[in-house]
């Protein structure tokens, strides 16, 4: 009984390390892309924005797919929080926490800020920065300059809030003597669900599937390792703690190599995740997210596991982003903002420096950033003053 | 770590409950400024996170983390303010 018990610990209720995290993430990325398409997180949020939109009668259209039954975007952001649940659950860490009335005020206005940035980058951190970069796309860097801008905002606003509006009260619901058996049940029926689509009559019901349970793993992982690219960006100018940013330097470079082989080879197209935001789009954009993921706690998928985990305020940020990007994409559609190219040129790095070429200029960024929050992890050189 | 942590009186105590990560994190980074070395701070909080980061940060920051101990739907945080 003794390694059951062990191995129940190791897998289901002790925090796995970032660098874990950032590894398995990588692996689970590639495999995802391999089986249907790059991870994302901003078009399933607002996939269900359009149908509420349109339920309501402020679009004449509904959404070309639905949420369940073809939109692989909305199957990857349910599974997320899936996966996200049942490790919540299994550790005993699932419990409706409610926040101050402060934090609502922002989630709010974090939300709308995250919509408008992932419209300009389009993309949130996940398919403007992180699945940009690992698809060779320049857009990706870009964007990580304007989130690092936008992450050094926030903590100077977050410092002052602390200062002009110090909150408390709240508390928590919490579920950790049940935890377990919903834990349990939710694995079963994900399990059930992925049958089920397997088995379905759908177009592309063993292609839904497989998205559903890879991105349940995802959840999983983000949730076990507490993977958070805003922890990432922000501890080496809030406390020079490097940990995270370590892992997700990895992680990345990993996914590349990955994603690389996968285009190179014909299994994806060489276009796939590369957007016209070169450069404006998804500096503006990531600027703008970047401050509103710091503000919020959590960026695209940082949000959705912790709705897993039950953060009351980060289910409403992950409904106001979705929202709030659904609104101005709409509005760039009415305008042809894309198709105009007023957010920039779609880059596809090895079209310039071939795929080796661009494989070693990935690493070479990584490498540095990784050296530079390393050292500031020393010498705090970074880190801002409170 | 030979702390019992029920017999420990904090000098200082900060309310987290129901604020997720970043917030707990420097509301506690700016509660110790306030505190002289060698004294106590009890930080409530119910974020999961907070297992990870308060004695990550403390490790860093050169104050001694002294342990946690589970209350009713909330974890009390108890912090030693170094030199």
């Amino acid at each position: 009984m003794g390694a059951l018990k062990r191995t129940y610990e190791n897998l289901c209720a002790k925090h796995w390390s970032p660098m874990m995290g950032g590894i398995l993430l990588a692996f689970l990325v590639v495999v995802l892309e391999a089986w249907y398409r790059p991870w994302g997180i901003v078009g399933g949020l607002r996939n269900w924005a359009d149908w509420f939109f349109y339920h309501i009668g402020l679009y004449d259209e509904p959404p070309a797919l639905h949420p369940l039954w073809s939109s692989t975007s909305s199957i990857l952001d349910i599974g997320l929080i899936w996966g996200a649940f049942i490790s919540a659950a299994l550790g005993r860490e699932f419990a409706i926490r409610i926040p101050p009335p402060i934090e609502f005020v922002k989630a709010v206005v974090a939300g709308i800020l995250m919509g408008i940035g992932a419209s300009l980058a389009m993309g949130c951190n996940v398919g403007g920065f992180y699945m940009a970069v690992n698809n060779l796309a320049a857009n990706g860097f870009i964007m990580l300059i304007g989130l690092i801008f936008g992450v050094i905002l926030a903590i100077k606003y977050l410092y002052w809030e602390l200062e002009h509006f110090p909150s408390s009260g709240g508390f928590e619901i919490g579920f950790q003597k049940i935890d377990p058996f919903l834990g349990v049940i939710a694995l079963a029926g994900l399990l059930v669900a992925t049958r089920a689509y397997f088995g379905s009559e759908l177009d592309r019901g063993e292609v839904m599937g497989g998205c559903l349970i890879l991105a349940a793993g995802i959840g999983y992982v983000m949730h076990r390792s507490r993977f958070c690219m805003v922890n990432a960006l922000r501890e080496p100018f809030m406390t020079g703690n490097a940990e995270m940013g370590r892992a997700l330097t990895v992680s990345i470079i990993l996914s590349a190599i990955g994603i690389a082989i996968l285009k190179y080879n014909g299994v994806r197209p060489e276009s796939a995740y590369v957007t016209p935001t070169f450069i404006q789009g998804a500096l503006i954009g990531g600027f703008i997210f970047g401050f509103g993921m710091t503000v919020a706690g959590g960026c695209g998928s940082g949000s959705l596991w912790r709705v897993g985990e039950g953060q009351v305020k980060l289910m409403i940020v992950a409904t106001v982003f979705g929202l709030s990007n659904s609104i101005v994409r709409h509005i760039f559609a009415e305008y042809d903002v894309i198709e105009n190219g007023y957010l920039g040129k779609a880059v596809f790095m090895p079209d310039y420096l071939g795929y080796a070429g661009t494989i070693l200029l990935i690493a070479l960024i990584v490498l540095v950033w990784y050296i530079v929050i390393d050292w500031n992890e020393e010498s705090n050189r970074l880190v801002l003053e409170m | 770590m030979g702390v019992n942590l029920d017999e420990i009186k904090p000098d200082m105590t900060i309310d987290c409950k129901g604020l997720s990560c970043p917030m707990p994190l420097l509301k506690t980074k700016k509660a110790i400024q306030k505190l002289q070395p060698g004294q106590i701070l009890e930080v409530l909080g119910t974020d999961p996170g907070s297992k990870n980061d308060i004695p990550g940060w403390c490790e860093r920051a050169g104050h001694e983390y002294l342990g946690v101990k589970e209350d009713a739907g909330f974890m009390r945080f108890y912090i030693k303010k170094g030199q």
